[in-house]
């Protein structure tokens, strides 16, 4: 969730039209990925 | 999309450059939007609560260090938390004011400081404003007029940095300088200013300062600060010494005028995660006030458009006259008036009342230097789009 918190601040500051430059490209990348690996752990640790 | 019922998600200010006069200042930091996921419970702040079991003493979470923080980032003595601005006025005005007791707020005062007077008896009395603007003379003016009128002088004075009408800046030193020749007590408004630029209350020579959470500290509504001097701190912070009848029952430290404690969850978790953040962005007002007037120009570039607001501006909320501009416009177009809002959200603009083309407010605060520019040329380009004379 703090994750997803990070991005919502980013599209907050970047809106209406989104375009992140490539500073901005490369955090929302690290927050995806972080939110893929947390999303990954949840699976295994609920799931399974 | 639903939060849950019949809640919509709201997403004014991921989807849209919020420019509503009110909100920009309250808009949440990242971290306060992670504290209040974990502190949404009800009396979340209260897991550690300990004896004397007072708020303002809570050691975990920090609550006892973020209200001496509070005190010495507005240079004052002692600080309490309040629900909101208004809370503040209530309890100074349940202080001071008696009932018949005069008391002088100003032509563009709050109507909460209003009511937060009629609450306790106490008659008004307003300084006139010249341009909207408040002056020292008009305020000795109006403190001899209700010196006259009621034998003695008012007991109180409420007066705001920058008003919430025209966010103009009114001579508030020199106007606390007048109150203290009749030891009148004054109470600073800081709503438009706590939290967005420097306050120094002790070098004003304030009696008290109220700022706004939720309007201009990045927190969660109803949220605010009370300020006061050490001097005053024994009247408006005194604890209850009530013993009951029956039971003879007495209540510690608890504040009167607090009503004990006075936030406890998530209001205040709000504020104190958004707090380390605020007290840096205040250093950054000359930044904001570059922005704003940035769009201020391209409004002035538009034909028949005037700002209604002191200029060259001092805040970044203004007040804009475009009767001869876009209500012009409105009177032929087939939306009417709401062909301005709706051209604004069209280019994912919002917080301008729908309909609104006459006189209107907005806030350019918390802007990038990106969106300011975008604002900039979206309120131009609406305009050449309706055949406005630019330039």
């Amino acid at each position: 969730m703090f994750l997803f918190t990070d991005l919502r601040v980013m599209l907050r500051e970047t809106a209406p039209v989104h375009s992140l430059d490539p500073a901005g490209r490369e955090s929302a990348e690290k927050i995806l990925q972080k939110i893929e690996s947390q999303v990954s752990i949840l699976r295994e640790e609920l799931l399974q | 999309m639903k939060c849950a019922g019949p809640i919509d998600v709201r997403d004014v200010d991921e989807s849209y450059i919020n420019i509503d006069p009110i909100q920009v200042g309250g808009r949440l930091t990242a971290e306060a939007m992670k504290a209040v996921i974990a502190y949404g419970d009800g009396y979340s702040v209260c897991d550690n609560c300990r004896k004397p079991f007072r708020l303002d003493q809570i050691k975990t979470p920090p609550v006892d260090q973020f209200h001496q923080d509070l005190a010495s980032f507005l240079h004052m003595d002692v600080a309490r938390v309040v629900p909101g601005a208004r809370r503040g006025f209530q309890a100074v005005a349940g202080t001071y004011v008696q009932k018949g007791d005069p008391v002088v707020i100003t032509a563009l005062s709050h109507y909460t400081e209003v009511l937060s007077v009629e609450g306790n008896g106490g008659i008004l009395r307003e300084i006139p404003d010249r341009d909207n603007i408040i002056t020292a003379d008009a305020a000795a003016a109006t403190i001899e007029e209700v010196s006259r009128e009621f034998g003695r002088p008012p007991v109180l004075l409420f007066l705001d940095h920058f008003d919430y009408q025209y966010g103009n800046e009114h001579e508030v030193k020199e106007i606390i300088r007048v109150a203290h020749q009749y030891d009148i007590p004054v109470l600073y408004n800081g709503a438009y200013t706590v939290g967005i630029m420097p306050v120094d209350g002790k070098a004003l020579g304030a009696d008290f300062v109220v700022g706004s959470g939720h309007k201009s500290m990045a927190a969660p509504a109803p949220s605010g600060v009370l300020a006061t001097t050490e001097e005053r701190a024994d009247e408006v912070f005194r604890t209850t010494v009530t013993k009951t009848d029956k039971t003879s029952r007495t209540f510690g430290v608890k504040e009167v005028e607090m009503m004990g404690c006075t936030l406890m969850g998530v209001t205040l978790i709000g504020m104190m995660a958004s707090f380390p953040r605020v007290r840096e962005r205040v250093d950054r007002w000359d930044q904001e006030l570059i922005n704003g007037n940035l769009v201020v120009e391209a409004l002035r570039s538009i034909g028949g458009t005037k700002i209604r607001s002191e200029y060259p501006r001092k805040h970044t909320l203004t007040r804009v006259d475009t009767l001869n501009s876009f209500d012009k416009v409105a009177q032929t177009h087939k939306k009417r008036g709401f062909f301005f809002s709706s051209a604004l959200r069209d280019r994912g603009i919002a917080g301008i009342i729908p309909g609104a083309t006459k006189v209107w407010k907005y806030n350019t605060y918390g802007m990038t230097r990106n969106q300011a520019e975008y604002l900039a040329k979206s309120f131009v380009e609406i305009a050449e789009e309706h055949g406005l004379p630019v330039g």
